[in-house]
């Protein structure tokens, strides 16, 4: 094991007027492999899904059992419906498989090319044809290097602006310049698929002519990041956490206000606080000498939760939080962006104030948020582990 | 003077914000700048009657925009 990490992320955009995508998109995560597998069925609607879903579903799980391509591609010949009307069952697929984050294995049949950036820069790896049950199939094996960045797209993505603004499409190339040009190793693989896919719908004025999925794997460096979210139940474990939440390498993020004080007297250090609102809804953060970030709890940490189901589903709100510096929008930027392992220390305090008082920031919509909290965390595929004090 | 506004959960729900841009302007309207300090506070430990302020070393609970004007004839126009 190094200490890379391979982050995965993909939009989708559906064929104008069709509730379901004809593309589909699998990401499995098994021992130190990640496999991710892209399939456009033929059409669009209901049976593009079907054929799609099956292809996907049938690839990830049969790679990640270690059968071979030729195994893969003959299941799904003999699996997939026959359509109706056109008499073939197709589906094109693209397998990308990460080994112990040293080595790529990459796999397309008929979806455009997959593209590699290398320091920012296009990367020409070299492929190996085969034909597999008539099957014209690329093989290709790249070993890794921090930063690489892995884009496989459906064809819609090329297809994006035919006959409306542009003549032969967002070609391959013109994605390339485009990927290149807004390329910061600091971005995640959400990030950049969605900067594609949103670039596709413009250029097809908002009204897709086609499924048009963007996947990205970005090669990161493992970056951890430690977050505190209350006091623990019992007062003479104040040092116990604190001694065992500064212990952990990378950054240190608390949230609350009496946890900052208990940090903020366990280190010595006094908490400076602000009164300007950069966003008036959030509590301003705070700062103590030592700590990366301190911030309100509840509050703040709802607002997290939030962006997190956004950052999972459209990520419309990214505009919001990359820029704007209230609490909430640091730490999503820290989990969300920075983060590839996070400890969360979680104190099961109950402010005695709160439960009292009508306002409803009970103790269990606490537990709330970091139950729901970690569950986003882990499907953006970070590494998450809670300790309760 | 030093005046510390609370921004914990409960005191943000019930109105810091608001609380905190009356007292920029009641400092800013009285040219009290030169001797008033204005700052946030995490928690005042009166989560129950927010929103809390603290003038000094003094902890006065439940101010609201309503009865703010009277807080600040009280607490600071007239203590400074």
């Amino acid at each position: 094991m190094n200490d890379l990490f391979a982050d995965v992320g993909y939009v989708s955009l559906n064929h104008v007027g069709e509730e379901l995508c004809g593309d589909m998109v699998e990401v499995v995560r098994k021992d130190n492999e990640l496999i991710v597998v892209l399939a456009d069925g033929l059409g669009s609607g209901v049976k593009a899904n079907i054929l799609s879903t099956l292809t996907s579903k049938i690839i990830s799980t049969m790679i990640a059992e270690n059968m071979s391509v030729d195994d893969c591609v003959a299941t799904i010949a003999a699996a997939l419906p026959v359509c109706k009307k056109r008499g073939v069952a197709y589906s094109t697929f693209t397998i990308m498989r990460f080994i112990e984050n040293t080595e790529a294995e990459i796999i397309q049949f008929d979806n455009p090319a997959v593209i590699l950036l290398r320091k920012g820069k296009n990367y020409e790896y070299p492929m190996n044809e085969r034909v597999i049950e008539g099957k014209k199939i690329l093989e290709s094996r790249i070993s890794l290097e921090q930063d690489d960045v892995f884009i496989a797209m459906s064809d819609g993505a090329i297809y994006a602006g035919v006959g409306q603004v542009l003549n032969y499409g967002w070609q391959r190339e013109n994605i390339i310049a485009f990927v290149e040009a807004n390329y910061d190793y600091r971005q995640t693989a959400k990030i950049i698929a969605s900067s594609i896919t949103d670039e596709c719908n413009h250029l097809y004025d908002m009204k897709p002519g086609d499924d048009t999925t963007a996947v990205a794997v970005q090669i990161r460096k493992r970056k951890p990041c430690n977050l505190l979210f209350g006091p623990p139940k019992d007062q003479n474990d104040d040092n116990k956490m604190l001694a065992l939440f500064f212990s952990k390498q990378g950054k240190h993020i608390v949230c609350g206000g009496t946890t900052s004080k208990i940090t903020a007297k366990y280190l010595g250090k006094e908490i400076v606080t602000r009164v300007d609102y950069s966003d008036p809804t959030i509590p301003p953060a705070a700062s103590i000498e030592g700590v990366d970030l301190v911030t309100e709890g509840v509050i703040t940490m709802a607002r997290v939760l939030d962006y997190a189901k956004n950052y999972l589903q459209d990520n419309s709100l990214f505009e919001k939080w990359e820029k704007q510096n209230d609490g909430a929008s640091e730490i999503a930027r820290l989990l969300f962006k920075e983060a590839t392992d996070i400890n969360l220390f979680v104190g099961r305090a109950q402010n005695l104030a709160h439960q009292k008082s009508d306002l409803n920031i009970s103790f269990s919509i606490k537990s709330k948020i970091v139950e729901e909290l970690t569950q986003c965390l882990e499907d953006m595929g970070k590494n998450v582990i809670v300790n309760y004090f | 003077m030093e005046i510390r506004v609370c921004i914990g959960s409960s005191c943000h729900l019930r109105g810091s914000y608001d609380i905190i841009n009356l007292m920029k302007s009641g400092i800013e309207k009285n040219n009290l700048e030169d001797k008033v300090n204005l700052a946030a506070a995490f928690c005042l430990g009166k989560c129950g009657d927010g929103v809390s302020i603290k003038i000094d070393e003094q902890v006065i609970s439940g101010v609201t925009a309503e009865n703010f004007n009277e807080v600040f004839d009280t607490y600071v126009l007239s203590a400074v």
